[in-house]
């Protein structure tokens, strides 16, 4: 009888200090909503469906127009967005021109649970000219992720710092939304 | 017994050390300010200081954009963009979300001294020290060293006593005001008072902190009756009661700051010392033509008899965030940037008028974080708040933006129908040199330099002319239309 009771004794012991340390660890490891970033996942070994993607590309008219490929897209946003840019980096397949004036690099990207993107590129080796080259890099990227994910903002970091801005034009110091202004017709 | 009980009580609040949360500055009915040995007296609204009084004795200036609702304080370089009621201030282009709102007042707009001394003396190069009556204007930046300070009161029958206990020991003395309650003068430290519960006293209304002093309000018939600086531990007690009533002196009305002279119309050539912008194969840099059209636009527009000014006119660089200031400042009827494009792509030619948008923050986006950010357990305020008044404050802006639109429209068809020049149409984008300014303003890129056949025509004397005539009337064709 007493053996049974220091076992019952020393299980509740052990469930309270499980829980104990359940709850320490649990409340020292809740960061800030707005600060959990999803990232990337690892690689799986399922290849991804073939889906319809819209991407956007220079026309000899200096503005965005669409080009409509099918590529392997995945259902989660990080590894979607990668499809995404790599399209662009890719460039056209028809006429129009790309929008990327150097072969950046996709350093790394975060996904916000607000839905923002952080794209961070490398940065051009050489200082980029003109409104319109400028226009022409961001919306692309911005108009491509945005149509073909279910993120609501892109903002593009270049070499992990945030801009204010690439060329002496559009500000980069915030996420961006869709801009149709700049889609041809 | 009496005694017994009063010791028991003030040992008690002591040692619970109560801690005020007052926000609400208590200022006496007048307050003096000096600067560089002029003198204002002023007379607090709501506890609040006129800014124009500030502005003028420093001999810097306050305009007011009426289609923005936004004042621009401007001193040398700086510039300080706020509105009433908005928790958000532009500090040299920079957003900053602020405790206290400014509010409406006579002279127009009032800050709380806090206020006053981080966002608009600190930008300026000047900070509060405390002088007895007020405040001396002097340069640099406050060197008090922070002291936390914690109030708590004892209310009896005939009296109270006021407890500020101190997180290190101080210097301080403590005077009673003219026009009634107290200060408690403490030079060279920053007091800063902690706020987890409310003091409550029927005879102390609050305690609040300004820059090396405590304002303690009291209510009517309430003074000062003894005071002492006490260590082990450090703090400062009161002795509170019932005082004859002291006249209050008339206030002095301080003038407000006017703008003379017709507005200009502030016209920037992008671009600008090393920074050259965009380079044609002829070595034609954006930045020198720039320079050229815009010295054109603004003969132009004189010969039209429109005031102008330019936000350089020579090589010398200027930072994007200034250039709207420069018109901010000058409260500018119209604010112009030109820019001459390039693209990789090199057939792309025309010219285009863009203006402001606010992007995300005016966009459904916006809308969505905010509902997010309201919707969802754990959310802080801060942030919540943060989103909401930048939309307002967008909010507040769009008057502007429909001018702008309207301008950015007159502007691009005069360049249309003048030059016919391929239509690139307006548009909007959230460009770094329109973003803070309080008046209609557009950026117009006059065409591309990367273009053969469009290089050439923009080296030509001839069509720089026409590009500045065609910007010219329309900017007229806007301001008729206002």
């Amino acid at each position: 009888m007493k053996g049974r009771l220091i076992v019952i004794l020393l299980a509740g012991l052990a469930i309270g200090a499980l829980l104990a340390w359940l709850l320490v660890t649990g409340t020292t490891q809740v960061a800030p909503v707005e600060d959990v970033i999803f990232a990337e996942p690892p690689p799986t070994a399922t290849p991804a469906p073939e889906q319809r993607i819209t991407l956007f590309f220079a026309g000899d008219d200096g503005l965005l127009h669409p080009e409509i490929r099918t590529a392997p897209l995945p259902e989660e946003t990080t590894a979607r967005i990668r499809v995404v840019f790599g399209e662009l980096l890719a460039g056209p397949r028809g006429a129009l021109q790309p929008i990327l004036p150097y072969p950046a690099e996709l350093r790394t990207l975060f996904v916000t649970p607000s839905g923002r993107v952080y794209l961070d590129l490398t940065g051009p080796p050489e200082p980029l000219e003109g409104s319109a080259t400028e226009l022409m890099m961001i919306y692309g990227l911005v108009n491509s992720i945005l149509l073909n994910t279910d993120v609501i903002a892109v903002q593009v970091l270049f070499d992990g710092t945030e801009n204010v801005t690439l060329t002496g034009h559009l500000d980069l110091s915030r996420p961006l939304v869709l801009n149709k202004d700049f889609i041809g017709r | 017994m009496a005694a017994m009980r009063k010791t028991v009580f003030f040992a008690f609040v002591t040692a619970l050390v109560i801690v005020g949360g007052l926000q609400a500055q208590a200022l006496p009915p007048r307050l003096e300010f000096r600067h560089q040995g002029l003198r204002i007296e002023t007379t607090p609204v709501r506890n609040h200081v006129e800014v124009s009084s500030i502005m003028t004795l420093l001999g810097g200036e306050a305009a007011f954009s009426a289609s923005a609702g936004v004042w621009a304080l401007s001193l040398g370089d700086h510039l300080v963009q706020l509105a009433p009621d908005r928790r958000l201030v532009l500090v040299d282009g920079k957003l900053t979300e602020v405790q206290d709102a400014p509010i409406s007042s006579p002279g127009g707009i009032a800050v709380r001294l806090g206020f006053l001394d981080d966002y608009i003396l600190a930008p300026f190069g000047f900070h509060l020290e405390t002088i007895v009556g007020g405040y001396s204007i002097v340069p640099g930046v406050s060197s008090g060293k922070p002291v936390t300070i914690r109030p708590a009161a004892a209310d009896f029958s005939a009296t109270t006593t006021l407890v500020l206990s101190l997180d290190r020991k101080i210097e301080a003395s403590v005077e009673a005001r003219p026009g009634g309650g107290v200060v408690v003068l403490m030079p060279g430290s920053g007091p800063r008072i902690e706020s987890a519960n409310r003091l409550r006293s029927r005879r102390v209304r609050s305690v609040v902190s300004g820059p090396g002093r405590i304002e303690v309000d009291l209510s009517p018939g309430v003074g000062l009756i003894s005071w002492n600086v006490l260590t082990g531990p450090n703090r400062i007690v009161m002795e509170l009661g019932t005082v004859p009533p002291t006249p209050t002196p008339a206030p002095i009305i301080v003038q407000q700051v006017t703008r003379s002279g017709p507005r200009p119309i502030v016209i920037d050539p992008g671009h600008g010392g090393p920074d050259t912008g965009a380079i044609g194969a002829s070595g034609l840099t954006e930045k020198a033509l720039t320079l050229v059209i815009a010295r054109r636009l603004a003969q132009a527009l004189r010969n039209a008899g429109h005031p102008v000014r330019l936000t350089r006119d020579g090589d010398g660089g200027r930072a994007l965030t200034d250039r709207a200031a420069v018109a901010n400042r000058l409260d500018a009827r119209v604010f112009v940037s030109l820019h001459a494009n390039a693209s990789t792509v090199a057939s792309v030619h025309g010219a285009e008028t863009y203006y402001m948008s606010l992007d995300d923050r005016a966009s459904d986006e916006a809308a969505q974080s905010t509902a997010d950010l309201e919707n969802r357990a754990g959310g802080s305020f801060v942030q919540e708040s943060s989103a909401l008044e930048l939309i307002l404050w967008d909010m507040a802006q769009s008057e502007v933006l429909n001018e702008s639109a309207r301008l950015a429209l007159r502007v691009q068809t005069r360049l249309n129908a003048l030059l016919g020049l391929k239509d690139r149409g307006v548009k909007q984008a959230p460009f770094v040199v329109l973003t803070g300014a309080t008046m209609p303003a557009v950026l117009v890129e006059v065409g591309f330099l990367s273009n053969a056949k469009e290089r050439e025509q923009l080296a030509s004397p001839e069509h720089q002319q026409a590009l500045a005539d065609a910007i010219a009337l329309g900017i007229g064709d806007f301001l008729v239309g206002r």
